[in-house]
């Protein structure tokens, strides 16, 4: 399974570490990953210019790094969100990831589950994760507000959201979650 | 994970009148969006009631993220407004309510209200950052005044005088009504709104018309313009 973490963590800190154990752990389960400090890449914001609909289909006008974003998270079979939460939601560094992710959506709209949703591009999206760090004022309201949009994100990305958790969820649990659950179903995907 | 279905609109409070509003235009394309325009009339609305001012400024001016967080704890009243960008607030919005940290739980602070306006023809899609956004104020200890969504916000810009005249005059009543009471009126927010959600009837409708060229045609004409539209479904990166 090829996998992509997309790191939201706008500076160095212990989330840093507990990701990096994370990954190294998925790895010796034979997982590749593919792991994006999106810190330490060229992110512009996206300024809705829709030039990737209707200029350049598929490919952002602005001449950063997002193309490597977008690249990783369609080839992958799940990609993980992963963000301290600052102010009540997820960091704005991985915000202005996802922003930039439009352009692997079609501006045409279809009917999916009775609402009006973006029409798919390609044929298959990964599954899709988040895992978050709380911040000293996190409660479970902020994590289930968090949860529901991160879910209709995914829901607009043809895709779902797998889980929804917290750093201090023990690493183990996590890459249990990953490998043992969703493995299986992103074969079946394939298949 | 299962999703929330059904989200009822949050309600605001009421509160003295404010004399001035500052409303901040959570748009990317600032003076060039939708947003602006629609946050425009809500704030001629406050101003038409004679001692009441509004100022706007425009959050894509991202160097002045620091003296808008100064501008906004100083504030009287706040209104931020921005389009729904995957689901929530545009990446550069997130970044000023970073950059509002340190009023977190601070005494005092403005009481503030929004406005939502996104591309989805449905208000519903709005509905789930408007319970953070409610949530937001509380978390600045700051009265909730409440959100405006508006569905089918994606050309506004583009439309005739007439067609925005009810958007437009609905605005304008909510700004005026906030001056003279100090809260948004209820019955104008499901007008704005538009469509909550198809019914099981409507569904099927909206789901014909969205294979029809008329659906498209606000694309198709732009990817046509721009000699694109034969490559209207590439996949850049798919796998080779």
């Amino acid at each position: 399974m090829i996998i992509t973490t997309l790191n939201g963590n706008p500076a160095p800190s212990n989330f840093d570490e507990y990701l990096a154990q994370l990954e190294t752990r998925l790895e010796e389960k034979g997982q590749t990953v593919n792991h994006i400090a999106l810190r330490d890449i060229d992110l512009s914001y996206c300024i809705g210019c829709f030039g990737c609909w209707v200029k350049t289909p598929g490919v952002c006008s602005s001449a950063d790094e997002s193309c490597e974003i977008r690249r990783a998270m369609i080839q992958s079979d799940f990609t993980l969100w992963a963000a301290p939460m600052n102010m009540g939601f997820p960091s704005a560094l991985l915000k202005r990831a996802l922003d930039k992710t439009i352009p692997l959506i079609h501006p045409y709209m279809v009917v999916d589950q009775g609402e009006a949703h973006h029409r798919k591009r390609y044929e298959s999206y990964p599954r899709l994760g988040l895992l978050v760090e709380p911040e000293l004022d996190t409660d479970a309201n902020d994590l289930d507000i968090v949860t529901n949009i991160f879910s209709r994100i995914a829901l607009n990305f043809k895709s779902r959201l797998e889980f929804s958790l917290t750093s201090d969820t023990p690493i183990e649990q996590l890459v249990n979650r990953i490998v043992e659950d969703l493995y299986p179903m992103c074969q079946s995907r394939k298949a | 994970m299962p999703i929330e279905k059904g989200l009822k609109p949050t309600v605001g409070e009421r509160i003295t009148p404010p004399g001035h509003l500052t409303i901040f235009n959570g748009s990317p394309r600032g003076n060039k969006g939708n947003t602006r325009l629609m946050l425009e009339q809500f704030g001629e609305g406050f101003e038409s009631v004679p001692g009441h001012t509004y100022e706007l400024h425009n959050l894509n001016r991202l160097n002045d993220h620091k003296k808008f967080s100064q501008i906004f704890r100083d504030a009287e009243s706040i209104w931020m407004g921005f389009p729904l960008y995957t689901d929530s607030m545009p990446g550069m919005v997130k970044a000023f309510i970073e950059a509002l940290e340190s009023l977190r739980g601070r005494e005092n602070n403005p009481p503030i209200g929004f406005l939502v306006q996104s591309g989805f023809p449905e208000a519903l899609h709005s509905r789930y950052v408007e319970r953070y956004l409610e949530k937001l104020a509380s978390r600045l200890k700051a009265s909730y005044l409440g959100t405006i969504v508006k569905g089918s916000g994606e050309g506004i810009r583009m439309m005739p005088a007439d067609r925005n005249a009810k958007l437009f005059s609905s605005l304008q009543g909510l700004g005026r009504e906030l001056a003279q009471n100090g809260y948004l009126n209820p019955e104008l927010l499901p007008e704005i709104a538009g469509v909550e959600r198809y019914s099981a009837l409507l569904g099927p409708v909206f789901k014909i018309f969205l294979r029809t060229s008329a659906a498209s045609w606000h694309w198709d004409s732009q990817l046509k313009e721009n000699g694109v539209y034969e490559e209207r479904f590439a996949q850049p990166y798919a796998q080779q």
